[in-house]
């Protein structure tokens, strides 16, 4: 069985703030980290692995940098890393950067499963994942945060409005992945970590890996961002202490003032 | 396998982050400290294969371990300081006590006791200092008598005693420093030898989270085979080969623990209102108690990662370098962790945070591997050494490669780095030409100009060379601003303290010094030093945001 796991360098975003002028992104001196959600996928793509001997393979398009977080991967278990790394590339949407993985899986050739973080959390779109579906041809399960496989089918719990939808898919699919609130990202011990620079990471460039040039870059992407801004900062709420009945007045109170009631 | 490269040091670095950030908060460092208690189980946990084994970076691969370059074990020193100086010298501990083993043990010893090390995860303990012996280890007194057996040598009986010993009361393997018939000589004792116990752990100012104990040797046998290189006498010389190496891993722990708390209260200033704005956005606090401190980090940090670098060249000696790195670092880092709780107000008095603890614990690094005083000693006497020898040419030929840099390199400031090695050698030659060197404390103070000129040489060369250390959050331009500012300020330290020595004992005119020493010189690149320091504060309150 073979398990494709696409994964992203991300800035870390609970240290990155919004430039209130310009609205854009300071990413001066901000670290950068593997995207939780494709961390997560890359997990139970593990776990798979230590149940079937699957072998699990790591992608990423990126610039060279981003090798960090295949090695990373490798570290944690996965056997071979990918990264697709063109100046071609550059200014890709979901759009373009879906079709360059696609064509990316397709040179790696053989899969089964491929697995890929809900979203990225620099551009929350979630719409990579599914594009790389569309391009390949084949069938997608969304915002699953639990995935399982004998090696014929996959069977996902894919999160719905107040729970859980329990699926069953023939391979090959693509599956998205979301995490539990509560997940704890797992980190490889230093003889990994010194072990996984022996394992294999390949630099393909858009020639390699035989993409359109048209349909990759700035040219191969349509979407057009018009501004980006943080949200207004909402006005402080006001909290009412006091009996059950005390405060039942003072709320009935506020609600009248605001005219919300008469 | 390879050595490790750098985005595997980055990866361990992640690794041992993320561990500290799940396993040790505040709060349960703070129990710890209040009960004055080593973390055992973490300390277990940080050497357990799966986890993190973080003790295999000493090892040599061929006994199981990861072979760690000085490098990466600098920055996972350094990394450790940020968490808790208590664990990171526990694990040093085992580092250091290993040390022995890997500088004079026999191919056979190091098989033996490193793959002891390394895979049932034994915390070791280095055994040297005595109530008599501490940075003068000419007075060991502890006790090697040899127990002979149809005349030959078949082991030893160990008596004596020895004092704050990290790891003192937890470790099961300890390296012994004790006098042979041969001479001074290294010895590895197990706990639960017949004879030898261990004391109660001291009740520290800081480093609360380290076990301290003294150790009691009464006729402790160990077998022949246990003698380091199974050869007498050759027990300072291994303890003097690894010196360099040591102190520049105290100089990562002085550089981490200082780092730490000025990070804390820059975070909390960028929250704290007063009079109308933050208080990072106000000049004056700042320059006077965050800005400066970054700038000698960062100079810190390129002179450790330098002699790093000539460390896994030459592999031993370095004395004077790491000696160097130490003085500067540590007491960089302390006086900085001074000035956190300053910037903290009284936040920074309470143990609701960080950096009141960080200042106890930072406080030992400019004590052991060393005192700050025996560093200075140790830096004039290499030097001292070389201006002789070079009739006073040796930091001539410095600043005259300093005055080629700047020409090439203007923004770096390398011309003050000139100016200030002209002014040493003028300081030193003064010293010389009138035998000012009996005065033992201008050794002292010479040692630490030294250092102040050479790290202010090496942070602007790095510099010119377009070379950001690893490990640093800063930009080159912003590194460049930083080595302009540190190196103006490192020449008027070492014109104006040099004067003050030679002049304090009635030795010279102070016109003609002053001349000699180029003060006015010194004084004219001022020019644009606060603007520069405004820049540095500019960037922090970028990278630092709350």
């Amino acid at each position: 069985m073979n398990i494709i796991v696409c994964i992203k360098q991300v800035p870390d975003s609970t240290q990155v703030k919004v430039d209130p002028k310009t609205g854009t992104l300071i990413r001066a001196g901000v670290p950068s980290i593997l995207n939780p959600y494709d961390h997560y996928a890359l997990e139970k793509a593990l776990a798979i692995k230590a149940k079937t001997g699957a072998k699990v393979t790591v992608l990423s398009m990126g610039p060279n940098q981003a090798v960090a977080v295949l090695r990373l991967a490798l570290a944690l278990g996965a056997d071979e890393g990918v990264l697709l790394a063109d100046r071609a590339f550059a200014g890709s949407d979901t759009w373009a950067t879906s079709y360059a993985l696609a064509t990316a899986i397709k040179k790696i050739g053989q899969y089964d499963l491929i697995l890929c973080g809900q979203m990225a959390i620099d551009g929350d779109t979630a719409q990579t994942g599914p594009g790389i579906a569309y391009h390949l041809g084949i069938p997608q399960i969304t915002f699953c945060d639990s995935v399982d496989s004998d090696g014929q089918h996959a069977v996902v719990k894919k999160l719905i409005e107040g729970g859980h939808q329990i699926m069953q898919a023939e391979l090959p699919v693509l599956i998205t992945m979301t995490m539990p609130v509560d997940y704890v990202a797992k980190y490889p011990s230093f003889l990994a970590a010194h072990r996984a620079q022996d394992k294999q990471i390949s630099i393909w460039t858009a020639a390699q890996v035989g993409a359109d040039t048209h349909k990759v870059g700035l040219e191969g992407s349509p979407t057009r961002v018009s501004r980006i801004f943080p949200p207004p900062a909402r006005a402080k709420g006001e909290m009412i202490s006091g009996s059950a009945e005390e405060m039942a007045a003072k709320f009935v109170e506020i609600l009248k003032k605001e005219s919300f009631v008469k | 396998m390879a050595k490790n490269d750098l985005t595997t040091r980055n990866l361990m670095l992640d690794s041992l982050k993320q561990y500290a950030k799940n396993r040790i908060s505040h709060e349960f460092i703070r129990e710890h400290d209040a009960k004055n208690e080593i973390p055992l189980d973490i300390l277990k946990e940080m050497y357990d294969h799966d986890v993190l084994g973080v003790h295999l970076l000493l090892i040599p691969e061929e006994y199981g371990g990861l072979g760690g370059q000085t490098t990466e074990i600098y920055r996972v020193c350094e990394q450790l300081a940020r968490i808790d100086l208590g664990i990171a010298t526990g694990v040093f501990a085992t580092f250091l006590g290993s040390d022995p083993i890997n500088v004079g043990g026999t191919p056979e010893q190091k098989a033996k006791w490193f793959q002891k090390i390394a895979h049932e995860n034994k915390l070791v303990a280095y055994g040297a200092t005595e109530a008599d012996a501490g940075s003068d280890l000419v007075s060991l007194r502890t006790r090697a008598d040899r127990v002979e057996k149809d005349g030959k040598i078949v082991g030893y009986k160990i008596t004596g005693s020895k004092m704050w010993i990290s790891n003192g009361g937890v470790a099961d393997i300890y390296t012994v420093l004790a006098l042979a018939p041969g001479g001074p000589s290294w010895f590895i004792v197990e706990k639960g030898t017949p004879g030898f116990t261990q004391d109660a752990h001291e009740d520290k100012h800081g480093i609360r989270l380290s076990n301290t104990a003294g150790l009691a040797f009464d006729e402790v046998y160990v077998p022949a085979e246990n003698l380091i290189g199974l050869e007498e006498g050759k027990g300072f010389l291994q303890a003097q080969a690894v010196f360099g190496y040591t102190r520049l891993m105290v100089a990562a722990f002085g550089l981490g623990g200082g780092e730490e708390a000025v990070e804390t209260a820059l975070i909390y200033a960028q929250q704290r209102i007063q009079a109308g704005g933050p208080l990072a956005q106000k000049q004056g606090f700042m320059l006077k108690l965050i800005t400066p401190h970054y700038v000698r980090f960062e100079a810190a940090r390129a002179y450790i990662d330098w002699t790093a670098k000539q460390l896994e060249v030459n592999n031993h000696g370095l004395a004077t370098e790491g000696a160097i790195a130490k003085l500067y670092a540590t007491e960089s880092g302390n006086k900085a962790a001074e000035d956190a709780i300053q910037a903290m107000g009284g936040f920074g008095y309470t143990k609701e945070f960080a950096v009141e603890k960080i200042k106890r614990d930072v406080k030992i690094t400019c004590i052991y591997e060393g005192t700050s005083e025996v560093l200075e000693m140790t830096i004039f006497r290499g030097r001292w050494q070389e201006h002789l020898k070079t009739r006073g040419q040796y930091y001539i030929k410095q600043a005259e490669e300093f005055e080629a840099i700047h020409a090439q390199h203007p923004d770096v400031g390398a011309d003050s780095v000139a100016l200030g090695f002209r002014a040493l050698a003028r300081v030193l030659e003064d010293c010389r030409a009138q035998k000012l060197t009996r005065h033992q404390y201008i050794t002292f103070m010479l040692g630490d100009l030294i250092s102040e000129a050479e790290v202010a040489a090496v942070f602007a060369r790095e510099c010119a060379e377009g070379r950001v250390t690893e490990g640093s959050r800063f930009d080159l331009n912003t590194l460049k601003i930083m080595s302009r500012v540190n190196a103006r300020l490192s020449a008027f330290k070492i014109a104006t303290e040099g004067m003050k020595l030679i002049l304090g004992v009635g030795a010279a005119s102070a016109q003609d010094l002053s001349a000699g020493v180029n003060l006015v010189g010194i004084e004219e690149k001022m020019t644009g030093l606060i603007e520069d320091e405004d820049l540095v504060s500019a960037k922090l309150r970028e990278i630092f945001k709350a």
